[in-house]
């Protein structure tokens, strides 16, 4: 089966993927059934929606990986596939911290000031 | 210094251009010449600004460039409205480097964002360091520097925080993060929490107080010689052998009149000599 796909990444440490249709939409399902728990107008969510639907509409309309991969033009799949997953654990993390909220504290007056 | 309306003046004269020129060639040097461009002289004064010059610019001065500085512009705005909660501000330096300055809660939120982000990618922690500046309430200013390799881009994050009030370790972000904590916990003594192995690093295994504080002195207090006698290294309080010297290095005339209020402070906190 490698034999069709390529043999390696070139990038210690990441082996390739050989279904990686199958890893980036369950990643981006996830990532937006989690998006849409968070406030409609936090930009956060706004942005990230608009990103992953369009790499999942990529994804969804390409078969063939090296011409989805230079549509996507963000690296390799194998690497596409690493940042949907840290996308993810981010917008996990965002649920719990909530970072769209108001300031919650200014620094003192002089605080960033330089030359002192 | 140049002064526009003398230039207008010159030209509306009758006969004016010869003597405009000759004007312009006694009194420019040659960077100020460089800065001049055809619709000043025509008459409609234009700010002076180097994006607009035309001439040949000096090699010696490194120009902000507007290609580097609008992408930065535009991704800091972008993380602030991302992230109100956590930060404060989101500039670009004129030497044209993202800097963002957070409040202390948010260091793990907003490292997470850079790195994990699609935009972002800031996957490399470059440094943590630590600036001390005693006259402020929060007187440590810890600084992340993050690299992007994915768009060729750096970023800054800076906190504050005092002697007694811990910051959150990002080590479960970065691994990178470990020793550069351990440093800044033993030069500085800025506590970190959730931090897997949180002890000293470069000073000696008894050392007593946390050296790169500007309250601590340049030479320490303890200093080391081998004793034959007792045949081991002895450890005595320090003793120079001539008084230490602070020189001055300043000139009578001002130097940088833009920072006249900086030197001001810089005297009333002690910056300058005790004589």
């Amino acid at each position: 089966s490698k034999a069709a796909g390529k043999l390696t990444t070139g990038l210690t440490g990441l082996a390739v993927n050989s279904t990686p249709h199958i890893s980036l939409t369950a990643l981006y399902d996830r990532t937006l059934k989690l998006l849409a728990r968070m406030p409609a107008d936090a930009k956060y969510r706004q942005s990230t929606e608009a990103i992953v639907k369009e790499r999942l509409a990529a994804v969804n309309s390409e078969p063939d990986i090296s011409r989805l991969e230079k549509r996507i033009n963000c690296g390799q799949i194998e690497e596409v596939v690493q940042q949907a997953e840290r996308e993810l654990q981010l917008a996990r993390n965002f649920l719990a911290w909530k970072p769209w909220e108001p300031l919650i504290g200014q620094a003192p007056p002089n605080q960033w000031k330089w030359p002192l | 210094m140049i002064n526009l309306k003398h230039i207008l003046k010159l030209r509306s004269l009758p006969g004016a251009t010869s003597c405009t020129s000759a004007f312009l060639k006694e009194t420019l040097t040659a960077p100020a010449c460089s800065r001049i461009n055809a619709s000043m002289i025509s008459g409609f004064p234009t700010p002076m600004r180097r994006e607009l010059c035309t001439e040949k610019k000096m090699p010696t001065v490194r120009y902000s460039d507007p290609a580097i500085r609008e992408p930065l512009k535009a991704f800091g705005k972008y993380a602030g409205e991302c992230l109100p909660k956590y930060i404060q501000s989101a500039d670009v330096t004129i030497f044209d480097e993202l800097e963002i300055l957070i409040h202390p809660e948010g260091v793990l939120p907003v490292l997470s964002f850079l790195k994990d982000h699609h935009a972002g990618q800031f996957v490399n922690l470059s440094d943590i360091c630590c600036v001390d500046v005693p006259s402020r309430q929060f007187r440590f200013e810890v600084v992340y520097n993050l690299l992007s390799l994915r768009y060729n881009c750096r970023a800054r994050v800076k906190t504050y925080t005092d002697e007694l009030t811990p910051l959150e370790s990002c080590c479960s972000v970065f691994q990178a993060a470990n020793w550069y904590e351990r440093e800044v916990w033993d030069m500085f003594g800025v506590y970190f929490t959730n931090h897997p192995d949180l002890r000293r690093i470069l000073t000696d295994y008894g050392f007593q107080g946390h050296p790169f504080r500007k309250d601590f002195p340049l030479v320490g207090y303890n200093e080391y010689r081998y004793d034959d006698e007792q045949k081991r290294v002895v450890i005595e309080p320090v003793e120079l052998a001539q008084d230490f010297r602070k020189f001055e290095y300043s000139t009578p005339w001002e130097v940088f009149p833009n920072y006249r209020d900086a030197d001001k402070n810089m005297r009333k906190e002690g910056g300058g000599d005790e004589k």
